[in-house]
C-alpha cells in the first residue's frame, strides 16, 4: 500500500471531548501531520477557518451546545470558506449518522464512525485523500467556478476511473444548474436516477424543473425526497420556495414553519421565514424568526445586516398596532445596539434604523424620545432624512 | 405511567453501552500506547482491545437489527469498487482473526463493482466473519462475485458447515444456537436492498472452494 505523505497537510481538528481530542490529535501526529489546530467548537472552528487555510478537516458530528459538525460543514461549503480541494472528514456516532447522511446537499467527503483505530483511520483519510488528488482539477475548476471546465475534467475523470462515476456525474449535473442549463441537467439526472436511485439525483432532477418552471413536477420530486429521506430537510425549503412562486405565501409559511420544528438553527431558514412572515403581515411570526436569526448570525458565516434591520422593522411594525410590551421594546433595544456595533457605516440601514426607533417611541406616546432620535437623524452626516421623509415626521410631531 | 415500547428502550440503552464501550477503548488505546512494546501485559491488553471491538461491533448490529425490524432503516447506497470495499472488511477484522490464528482473505475480479448501502453491508460482512471465527479450522474466505444482476458476497470457511443447509427457516436456528440472530440481520439487510421490486435474499450454503459453511448474500443490480 503506497504511503502518504501528510507532512506538508495542514489539518483541523474539531472535536469537543477532550479524551477523544488528544486521541485524535496524537493519531494525526503519528501519521506525520506537523501543523494541525485544534478547535473545540464550531464557532472557533469558523474563526480559524477565516484566518487560516486546512487541507484535511476532522470534525465530530456532536459538538455541545452550539453547531453540531453538519451545519458547520453546511455553513463553511455553503460560503466557500473552505475550497473544494480540501478533505471534510466527518467523525460520528451510530445514531448521528443518519442525519448526516440524510444531509443531501452537503454531504461531507466521508465519514468515520467511532470508536475507530489510528490503522482505521490512516486508511480512510488516505483513501480520501488519493481521491481528492484524482479530483484535484475538476475540483480547482469548480473553486475558479468555471464550471464549463469542471464538467470537461470530471468527464475525464470518469475515463480514467470509473468507480468516481458518481461523484463525477454529480459534479457535471450541478455544474449544469449553475451554467443555467436545465434542459441538460435534467437529463443528466434522468440518466444517472436511470440506473441508481441516488437522493442527489432526485433532488437535481426536482430543481431542474423548479427552474424549467414545472413546478408540477418539481413539486412531485422534492414529495418524493421528503418521504425517502426524514432527515433532507432542505426539501421543504425548496417546497416553500415553489409555493411562493405559486402566489402561495400562507402555504409557504406553514412549510418553513415545519422545516423550522425539524431543524431550528439554520439562520438561512428563519430568515426566509421572517422575509415571508413580513409579507403576509404576520409581524409576530416574522419578529421571532428574525430575533432567532440575529442570535443564531453572531457566530455564522452569514453575519450579514439583514436579519438586525430586519428584526428592528418587525418590531415597529407590530408597534403600528400599538405600543410595544416591555419584552419586544427590550428586544427592540437589544437589537439596535447589535446594528450600532456591527453596521455604522451602512448609511442606508442606518436611516431604516432611525426611522424605526422614532416609529417604536411614536407608538409609545414617547414624542420627546422621537424628536431626539429625529434630530440625532439630523445631524447624522452619512444620511440624512430625505424631504419626504422629514415632512413626515415634522408633521407627527407638531400633532 | 404511559408505557414506553420495550424495544426502543432497549435500542436506547444499547447505544448507551455502545459509547461506553467506545470510551473504554479509547482509554485502553492509551494505556497500550503508554506500556513498553515489549511489556507482557501487552498482549493481554490486545486480546482485551479485540473483544471490546466485538462487542462494539456486536452492538452496532443490534442497533441496525432494531432499526431494519421497525422499519426505521434508512437505506443509502452508492457505487463501490468491490475490491476496496472488501479490502476494507479484511483489513478492520484482521487483527482479530490473527488473534485466533486464522487466515482472512478475500478473491473477487478486482474490477468489480456493486451498488449498496456500505454500512449496512459493514456489518452484514463483519457479524458473518465473527460468527465463522467460531467455526472454521484454519481460514475464512470471502468472495464476490456478479450473477444475474445480483452482486453476491458470500463468507465462507473450513469448519464442519451448517448442520442442516436444507433447513431455511431462521427462527429455528435462533432458538438452536445464538448465530440465528446474525442470520436474521443479513436476511433483513439483503432484503432491505430492492431493485425494481426485486428484493435481496441470503443463501446458507457448503463452501466449494474451502469445504465449511457458507452464507451469500444476494443483492440486486439494475441492467
Amino acid at each position: 500500500m503506497a504511503q502518504m505523505d501528510f507532512s506538508k497537510k495542514k489539518a483541523l481538528l474539531i472535536e469537543d471531548m477532550a479524551e477523544a481530542r488528544i486521541m485524535q490529535r496524537k493519531m494525526l501526529t503519528d501519521f506525520g501531520f506537523t501543523s494541525i489546530d485544534i478547535a473545540m467548537k464550531a464557532e472557533a472552528a469558523i474563526e480559524l477557518l477565516q484566518s487560516k487555510s486546512f487541507d484535511v478537516i476532522l470534525s465530530d458530528y456532536n459538538l455541545g451546545n452550539g453547531k453540531d459538525g453538519q451545519q458547520l460543514l453546511e455553513e463553511v461549503r455553503h460560503s466557500k470558506l473552505i475550497p473544494n480541494t480540501a478533505t471534510y472528514l466527518m467523525v460520528t456516532a451510530e445514531t448521528s449518522i443518519q442525519m448526516v447522511m440524510g444531509a443531501i446537499e452537503f454531504q461531507p467527503d466521508g465519514y468515520i464512525t467511532k470508536p475507530f483505530s489510528q490503522a482505521i483511520l490512516q486508511r480512510r483519510l488516505r483513501k480520501l485523500l488519493e481521491t481528492k488528488e484524482r479530483l484535484y482539477n475538476v475540483n480547482i475548476a469548480l473553486d475558479a467556478n468555471d464550471y464549463r471546465r469542471a464538467i470537461t475534467e470530471a468527464e475525464l475523470v470518469i475515463k480514467k476511473y470509473p468507480t468516481l462515476i458518481g461523484k463525477c456525474e454529480r459534479i457535471i449535473g450541478e455544474s449544469l444548474l449553475e451554467l443555467q442549463e436545465y434542459k441538460d441537467a435534467l437529463s443528466s439526472f434522468k440518466n444517472t436516477l436511470k440506473d441508481r436511485k441516488m437522493p442527489w439525483a432526485l433532488f437535481g432532477k426536482a430543481k431542474s424543473y423548479f427552474f424549467l418552471d414545472n413546478l408540477e413536477k418539481s413539486e412531485q420530486c422534492f414529495r418524493q425526497l421528503m418521504l425517502d429521506n426524514r432527515f433532507f430537510v432542505s426539501a421543504y425549503d425548496w417546497l416553500a420556495k415553489i409555493q411562493l412562486a405559486q402566489g402561495d405565501l400562507t402555504s409557504a409559511q406553514e412549510t418553513l414553519s415545519e422545516a423550522i420544528a425539524r431543524s431550528p438553527k439554520n439562520i438561512l431558514r428563519q430568515m426566509e421565514l421572517g422575509r415571508v412572515s413580513l409579507l403576509l403581515k404576520d409581524n409576530i411570526t416574522a419578529e421571532m424568526a428574525y430575533r432567532r436569526a440575529v442570535f443564531l448570525a453572531k457566530h455564522s458565516c452569514y453575519n450579514t445586516v439583514e436579519p438586525y434591520i430586519c428584526h428592528l422593522e418587525s418590531l415597529a411594525r407590530i408597534s403600528d398596532e400599538g405600543p410595544l410590551i416591555p419584552r419586544q421594546k427590550d428586544n427592540f433595544d437589544t437589537t439596535l445596539k447589535k446594528f450600532n456595533e456591527l453596521f455604522f457605516e451602512d448609511p442606508i440601514n442606518k436611516a431604516k434604523a432611525y426611522s424605526y426607533e422614532i416609529d417604536v417611541y411614536l407608538a409609545d406616546n414617547d414624542i420627546l424620545t422621537a424628536k431626539q432620535i429625529f434630530d440625532t437623524w439630523l445631524n447624522d452626516t452619512a444620511i440624512t432624512p430625505t424631504k419626504e421623509q422629514s415632512a413626515t415626521y415634522l408633521k407627527v410631531f407638531e400633532g | 405511567m404511559k408505557k414506553l415500547n420495550i424495544s426502543t428502550i432497549l435500542a436506547s440503552a444499547i447505544h448507551e453501552s455502545k459509547n461506553q464501550v467506545g470510551t473504554l477503548l479509547y482509554q485502553l488505546q492509551g494505556l497500550k500506547d503508554s506500556i513498553d512494546n515489549k511489556d507482557s501485559s501487552r498482549n493481554k491488553i490486545v486480546s482485551i482491545e479485540e473483544s471490546l471491538k466485538k462487542l462494539n461491533d456486536e452492538w452496532v448490529e443490534y442497533l441496525y437489527l432494531y432499526r431494519l425490524a421497525s422499519d426505521g432503516y434508512e437505506l443509502h447506497v452508492d457505487t463501490f469498487l468491490i475490491d476496496e470495499f472488501l479490502d476494507d472488511q479484511v483489513f478492520a477484522l484482521q487483527p482479530s482473526a490473527q488473534a485466533k490464528n486464522l487466515d482472512l482473505n478475500y478473491i473477487c475480479d478486482p474490477s468489480l463493482t456493486g451498488v449498496f448501502d456500505e454500512r449496512l453491508m459493514t456489518a452484514v460482512v463483519g457479524t458473518a466473519v465473527y460468527n465463522a471465527f467460531r467455526f472454521a479450522k484454519s481460514k475464512i474466505l470471502i468472495q464476490a462475485r456478479k450473477k444475474d444482476n445480483f452482486l453476491i458476497i458470500s463468507i465462507e470457511d473450513d469448519g464442519k458447515g451448517f448442520k442442516d443447509s436444507l433447513s431455511d427457516d431462521f427462527s429455528e436456528d435462533f432458538i438452536e444456537a445464538n448465530t440465528g440472530l446474525g442470520l436474521y440481520f443479513a436476511e433483513l439487510s439483503a432484503t432491505a436492498h430492492t431493485v425494481n421490486d426485486i428484493q435481496g435474499y441470503i443463501k446458507k450454503e457448503t463452501s466449494s472452494s474451502i469445504g465449511g459453511a457458507s452464507l451469500a448474500v444476494y443483492l440486486p443490480q439494475s441492467e
